[in-house]
């Protein structure tokens, strides 16, 4: 029997148009500030620099988008990138079964997430929060506390090799976002993370299985967390068990910059690729500007405030 | 027979005895030995107390954060009536009031690392026999002094400076220490860049990846430690530069070792927590037996490269753990 949802066009476009004016005010300010900006190369740079937090931001899209909430991405993805690290290298089993076996570790925890959330009824902050300090825990006894350094080529491949001159995390990058777009927007899954948001009354009366639902967002968080976490490792040639301390702030941050509504209901992906971006392009050019710590800082919190509150503007004026 | 047997384990009795009064107890109080660093100077001070014959008590606590029951683990070692007792404190404070009651009792206090504030104690009126640490500042210096013998005395190119988390004490002076000790020895060479780590392997990959669309000509990375230069010598032979760029570390981890080994990275200052332990025990019996000590003990650093580690030959190699 095929569900009817409810009536609801999909009235916000793919990206708003506010977080991609602030792109591009950001990317002008840069290219006039910042020596050494401007070129094809900085700009591989800076999407190879946002991988790892771009595949965090889109799990968070989901999560979010369904009014949820999860905070332990960055332990997942270390764990994602430790039991890559065990199983490839202390256990020398193929790569793609560390690939495999780091991916289902994700998935895994996330769906341990899902269960407490969707059928436990304890609120996502309080679970995910835990699982913030589970899975940091799990990554540093599967790791025996130290980084597992030296990675199989086949996955330091994934983090520092190159197809057309383009480094394979960018690769990575934009086609999950093009998928992850597609699968927000285009099918019942994504539908339904929206309506799920929206309101969740609503949903369940029109028969969704809200539950059900919620248990494969948070199993699809925590195998992307765990992605990004072999992202990581691939890149630096290591699976250290501390990698990702706080990146799920930074994912977060990068999802609300780009349109996603922290409350659910509203979720883009392309935005937040953008809203990954804006981050990414502003700690570049600090960077290149050879700006120090303290006022780092100080720059990259004001910008993201403003960022929001840009975008916020237009929810304030009457349509 | 039975009087033979008496007197036979009453002489062995007395000269347990004799050789137990011989035998010094002296207390140590450590982090926790879960951080490798903690770990390697446990075992400093264990092969200390086994040269010098020491009768040894040792307890760590469970994390970095635990302050009170260090404390209270300070308190119970002052029962067991050591001669000395060796601490680590968490800060430089939460230890004072066993180190007072230490102090009553006539019991010299050792600063393992110096984590105990001088001004502090003064205001405190707590007295330590010495303080045994590595000198960060020093760590940055020889650093410097490394890239500089690599690339002269005229070198005129650039480096980069990864610093720890901002704010963080032990990151700043080693950052401090590089950049006063270049600007010394080598006047021409310029420093592009200061930045935040954080250390963190992948923001490391990603400042490096940064500074190179600026400076393509890099000469030199100093990162203040091993975790954030490893990151850089990864993003550096990502790019195709690797070799070409010298990048220094600062702790000498087991990792920085075998990538020195296998020519990624080019040379890390070692910092010698083995070393350290041990010539506190050395030290802290010439306390007890009356003799005089320094009172801020420096223990080396050894900068370890590729020709380092493949002669063999310096002596304090052997305390690289």
């Amino acid at each position: 029997m095929r569900i009817q949802l409810p009536y609801r066009t999909p009235h916000t476009p793919a990206v708003r148009l506010e977080s991609f004016l602030v792109l591009l005010g950001l990317s002008l300010a840069m290219a006039v500030l910042a020596p050494g900006f401007l070129s094809i190369n900085n700009f591989l740079n800076i999407l190879l620099a946002t991988a790892v937090i771009g595949v965090l931001a889109i799990a968070a899209t989901f999560v979010l988008s369904s009014a949820g909430l999860d905070l332990s991405l960055g332990s997942l993805l270390a764990v994602g990138g430790v039991v890559v690290g065990v199983l490839g290298v202390n256990l020398g089993l193929p790569w793609w079964v560390a690939l495999a076996g780091g991916l289902a570790a994700g998935v895994l925890l996330g769906g341990v997430n899902g269960y407490l959330i969707a059928r436990a009824g304890i609120p996502a902050f309080i679970v995910t929060l835990g699982m913030l300090s589970v899975g940091r825990g799990l990554s540093l006894l599967i790791a025996d506390g130290k980084p597992i350094y030296g990675l199989p080529p086949a996955i330091t491949f994934l983090g520092q090799g190159r197809f057309l001159e383009v480094p394979v995390p960018v690769w990575i990058l934009l086609s999950l976002t093009l998928v992850f777009h597609l699968i927000l927007t285009r099918t019942r899954f994504g539908r339904y993370t929206l309506v799920i948001g929206d309101n969740e009354m609503a949903a369940r009366v029109t028969g969704i299985d809200v539950a059900a639902h919620k248990i494969r967002l948070y199993m699809l968080s925590g195998g992307l967390a765990a992605l990004a976490g072999v992202l990581f490792a691939a890149r630096v040639n290591a699976a250290d068990p501390t990698a990702g301390i706080s990146y799920e702030l930074s994912a977060i941050t990068a999802t609300v910059i780009g349109g996603t509504n922290l409350f659910g209901g509203r979720g883009t992906v392309v935005g937040t690729l953008i809203g990954a971006l804006i981050m990414g392009i502003l700690q570049n050019g600090l960077n290149l500007m050879a700006i120090p710590a303290f006022y780092q800082q100080v720059a990259i919190g004001s910008v993201l405030v403003l960022a929001v509150w840009l975008d916020r503007i237009r929810d304030r004026r009457p349509a | 027979m039975r009087l033979v047997k008496l007197i036979s384990l009453l002489a062995m009795a007395i000269g347990s005895l004799a050789l137990a009064q011989q035998q010094v107890t002296i207390a140590a109080l450590m982090k926790t030995t879960a951080n490798p660093y903690w770990g390697a100077m446990e075992q400093g001070i264990r092969a200390g107390a086994r040269a010098g014959n020491v009768n040894l008590i040792l307890q760590s606590v469970a994390s970095e954060s635990d302050v009170e029951p260090q404390l209270n683990a300070c308190l119970n070692l002052l029962q067991r009536n050591p001669r000395a007792i060796l601490v680590a404190a968490i800060n430089s404070v939460n230890l004072l009031p066993c180190l007072r009651q230490a102090n009553q009792r006539n019991i010299p206090v050792i600063d393992l690392d110096g984590n105990l504030d001088p001004a502090v104690l003064q205001r405190e009126n707590i007295r330590i026999a010495f303080s045994i640490s590595s000198d960060n500042r020093r760590a940055g210096a020889s650093a410097a002094e490394y890239i500089v013998g690599k690339l002269g005395q005229n070198f005129s190119g650039k480096v980069l400076v990864i610093e720890g988390l901002a704010g963080n004490v032990t990151g700043a002076a080693r950052r401090d220490g590089f950049i006063e000790r270049l600007r010394q020895i080598a006047p021409n060479a310029q420093v592009v860049a200061t930045l935040p780590g954080d250390w963190d392997r992948l923001k490391a990959a990603n400042i490096t990846n940064d500074i190179l669309q600026r400076h393509p000509d890099l000469a030199a990375i100093y990162c203040a430690n091993d975790t954030m230069a490893l990151g850089a010598v990864e993003a550096l032979f990502a790019s195709g530069r690797g070799g070409r760029v010298l990048v220094v570390g600062t702790d000498g981890n087991a990792d920085a070792i075998r990538s020195i080994r296998s020519d990624r990275l080019s040379a890390s200052v070692a910092q010698l927590p083995y070393l350290l332990g041990q010539r506190a025990v050395e030290n802290a019996l010439r306390v007890i037996r009356g003799q005089s000590v320094e009172a801020r003990i420096i223990v080396p650093t050894l900068v370890v490269d590729k020709a380092v580690l493949e002669s063999n030959r310096d002596p304090l190699l052997q305390y690289l753990r």
